[in-house]
């Protein structure tokens, strides 16, 4: 298996609990929407995920590399996770083409800007390539903040609510574009959302997600 | 777990942990010195002047925190509620009070009202038969008044100017008058910052030696500066300080309970309230209330230093001059860099923890601003002294000749004390932006695999320029106003400004001090000036709101 979380369990403070048990697999190259209402824990899932939360107890190995377990924990920063923030976390003092580079700093020059350019023909947004965030739409800029979290080939992509900053129409346009882009780039991603079209429209398998446990998983394709 | 506690070693929590010691083992040292057996000069004290002591220290706090509170809520409401003519330019001008250092108003309206001062001729040419003594505790309060107000006048416009027009229309709609919108829902919603900027006046009062001291007025600053360098005596020293910062802990500890656990500054989005248009008389009489106040804290000073300063200029400005004013501006460029950077580390190590160690370990930094010059002036020498006698044997390794106080007579020591009193000022208006900017584009950094430190530079440093920007200034115009740390703690033969200042006005050569304090004060109003036009600039205009 490509991802693998082992009962994690979590709470931000020692008497909460957020997260109960739990478990669930990925095959590489998966879409899988987590899917459960609004304070059930999606987010926090994800900010396991990353690295930001440190779960008090369980399992997380992704690309055979254990994450998080008993006696390791590896930081957010040395993670190869990218995440697309709810409200895109796009740096407002750097244009498009800093934001898309900051997470692959470390390439030479000439491949960096290969890569940045990669990424915008994969969002279809070559031109907006010195624009700011602020004079973005919210369409662009989750699809700046996307090829932002890609740039660096993550093992796997986390998406934290989508479509909740975008207005209706753009959404069904968006959905399909979204799940397109996602199957191009042949990335292993986890989205989280609170909309049952989303989830169908996207994902490979839907895991339903109830006050911090799974309460059950369903096949949308079959790959 | 040990990768948890691994996990918190960074250089943020190191610097914090550290700069925290610091603060709290010179402060802990004070507390402890209290128990050390008292001398004769002490029992002296408490038996004869203790509550003398204690009740003008009382009356001057009380009467300086009612009447600013008034004085600034009036101007604050009035500036931000009314549209009138010369609103924008007083609505920043009645900060400018705060560059006026309360000692050197407190020798200009002495020497104004004195038997030959401009004021007092000017009534006897006009047949007034009114003498007015400002050198007693009316006279204090009148000063700290005018000078410090400010404080609750930035305050309290910041907070009426966020609170959103909803709260006052919904009242209205709901049948409410003017009166009862005022008194139930504009004053409450004020509360905690009319509360937090008198608060800093308090202190601020508190803190002061230079008016106290000239004024003659008994309060616990004036009492052991004089037990410690007229008596000579520590150990009374130390306990009058003990004492002090027992009533400054009440004080805090009352701020709190007035400030309550309501929560005022929800986040409602909306538009502020439009002002509205003064007509008839009080187009006239509100403005001119207002420019009274200015004359009375700035201008009428400001005239008497510039008459003064065209009578001494050319004794006064030589080769030394140009040596105090670059003593001075290092110092309080040294000293505001190292307190904003450590501040920059602590508000790292504490950003949205609910660690209770960390938020412990804040409390306690940002503690010296509460605490009195005077009192941390002593904390520190004793530390520092005492870090001198234990390398003592060291320093004998280099120098066999050295003398036994080493750091202590060096800068090290005054701009320590600045940084440890100065801390919680920068702190607070870099927590403030981050609070402001939120955790989640440090966190999308870390999530592009960008380590602690370039997450710092390239991330947050940039998106809270501004709150480093203003942090800088006010800590800076703190500094170089300063005097009580500064006293104490220079080395021999070095004077500031602001020391130079108080040694002309000591030795009666009040006309001397005017180009040293017209410099001092140019330099805050400058710094003032920049402060609030900077901000106006469209800057966050990038920052999305979400
Ligand atoms: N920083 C936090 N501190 C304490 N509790 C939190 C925090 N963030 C989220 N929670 C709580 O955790 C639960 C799950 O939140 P979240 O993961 O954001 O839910 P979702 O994303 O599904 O809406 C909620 O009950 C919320 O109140
Ligand atoms: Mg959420």
């Amino acid at each position: 298996m490509y991802v693998r979380i082992e009962s994690i369990d979590f709470g931000y403070t020692k008497k909460q609990t957020v997260l109960k048990d739990i478990s669930f697999s990925m095959v590489e190259g998966e879409i899988v929407a987590i899917l459960g209402s609004s304070g059930s824990g999606k987010s926090t899932l994800l900010r396991l995920l990353s690295g930001l939360e440190i779960p008090a107890r369980g399992k997380i190995e992704i690309n055979e590399e254990t994450l998080c377990s008993a006696d390791t924990f590896v930081e957010c920063e040395k993670r190869h996770v990218g995440m697309v923030f709810q409200d895109y976390a796009l740096f407002p003092h750097m244009d498009v083409y800093k934001n898309i580079a900051f997470g692959i700093r470390k390439y030479p020059k000439a491949q960096k800007r290969q890569r940045v350019m990669e990424m915008l023909d994969l969002i279809n947004m070559e031109e907006k390539i010195h624009a700011y965030p602020h004079e973005l739409s919210g369409g662009q800029q989750q699809r700046i903040a996307l090829a932002r979290a890609l740039a660096p080939s993550p093992d796997i992509l986390l998406l934290d609510e989508p479509f909740s900053n975008l207005d209706a129409d753009l959404k069904m346009r968006i959905r399909h574009e979204l799940r397109t882009i996602m199957k191009k780039s042949g990335m292993t991603s986890i989205f989280v959302t609170h909309d049952y079209d989303d989830a169908k429209d996207i994902a490979d398998r839907i895991v339903y997600l109830e006050n911090g446990r799974i309460a059950y998983e369903e096949n949308v394709r079959h790959q | 777990m040990l990768s948890r506690i691994k996990r918190n070693i960074n250089v943020f929590s190191v610097i914090s942990v550290i700069a925290a010691l610091l603060i709290v083992i010179p402060m802990l040292n004070i507390l402890l010195e209290v128990l050390s057996p008292p001398s004769a000069a002490w029992v002296h004290i408490r038996e004869n002047l203790l509550n003398a002591y204690i009740r003008n220290t009382l009356l001057l706090i009380g009467f300086v925190a009612v009447f600013s509170a008034l004085l600034g809520l009036f101007s604050a409401y009035v500036v931000s509620r009314f549209e009138f003519r010369g609103r924008n330019l007083l609505s920043w001008m009645l900060i400018l009070p705060l560059a006026m250092p309360s000692y050197i108003a407190a020798y200009i309206y002495a020497d104004m009202f004195s038997y030959t001062g401009t004021i007092a001729r000017f009534m006897r040419s006009a047949n007034i038969p009114l003498r007015v003594n400002m050198m007693n505790l009316s006279g204090a309060i009148f000063i700290f008044t005018m000078t410090l107000f400010p404080y609750v006048y930035m305050m309290s416009r910041s907070a009426l100017s966020s609170q959103s027009a909803s709260f006052s229309e919904n009242a209205r709609l709901l049948g409410a008058n003017r009166f009862r919108v005022l008194s139930r829902v504009v004053l409450p919603l004020l509360r905690p910052a009319l509360v937090a900027g008198t608060l800093l006046v308090v202190l601020e009062t508190l803190n002061d030696y230079g008016v106290v001291a000239y004024y003659n007025v008994r309060v616990f600053s004036f009492a052991i500066f004089n037990a410690w360098f007229s008596l000579g005596d520590t150990t009374a020293a130390i306990r009058l300080s003990g004492v002090l910062m027992l009533i400054v802990f009440a004080i805090i500890f009352i701020e709190r309970a007035i400030r309550g656990k309501r929560q005022y500054s929800m986040h409602v989005k909306g538009k502020p309230v439009e002002p509205k248009k003064l007509r008839g008389i009080s187009a006239f009489i509100v403005p001119a209330t207002l420019w009274l106040i200015m004359a009375l804290a700035f201008f009428i000073p400001l005239a008497q230093l510039f008459y003064y300063a065209s009578l001494t200029f050319s004794d006064v400005i030589n080769a030394n001059f140009i040596f105090l004013i670059i003593n001075s501006l290092t110092l309080a460029i040294t000293a505001t860099a190292i307190t904003v950077f450590v501040a920059l580390m602590l508000a790292n190590y504490n950003r949205g923890t609910k660690n209770r160690f960390k938020k412990g370990l804040l409390k306690v930094t940002n503690l010296g601003y509460a605490i009195p010059g005077a009192v941390i002036a002593i904390a520190v020498m004793l530390f520092v002294h005492g870090i001198d006698r234990t390398l003592y044997p060291v320093y004998r390794l280099f120098n066999p000749d050295t003398g036994r106080l080493v750091i202590s007579s060096t800068l090290i020591m005054l701009t320590f004390a600045f940084v440890l009193r100065f801390m919680a000022i920068g702190y607070n208006s870099i927590e403030a932006s981050y609070d402001k900017v939120g955790e989640k584009f440090t966190e999308a950094s870390y999530s592009l695999r960008a380590g602690k430190l370039r997450t710092l530079l390239t991330v947050d440093v940039p998106m809270i320029k501004h709150g480093l920007i203003s942090a800088a200034i006010i800590v800076f115009i703190d500094v170089i106003k300063e005097l009580p740390l500064t006293l104490i703690l220079r080395p021999t033969n070095y004077n500031t400004l602001a020391s130079e200042v108080f040694r002309y006005a000591r030795e009666e050569m009040l006309q001397e001090s005017a180009v040293p304090a017209l410099v001092l004060i140019g330099v805050a109003t400058f710094a003032i000036y920049y402060l609030t036009h900077y901000n106006k600039k469209g800057v966050a205009a990038n920052v999305r709101e979400n």
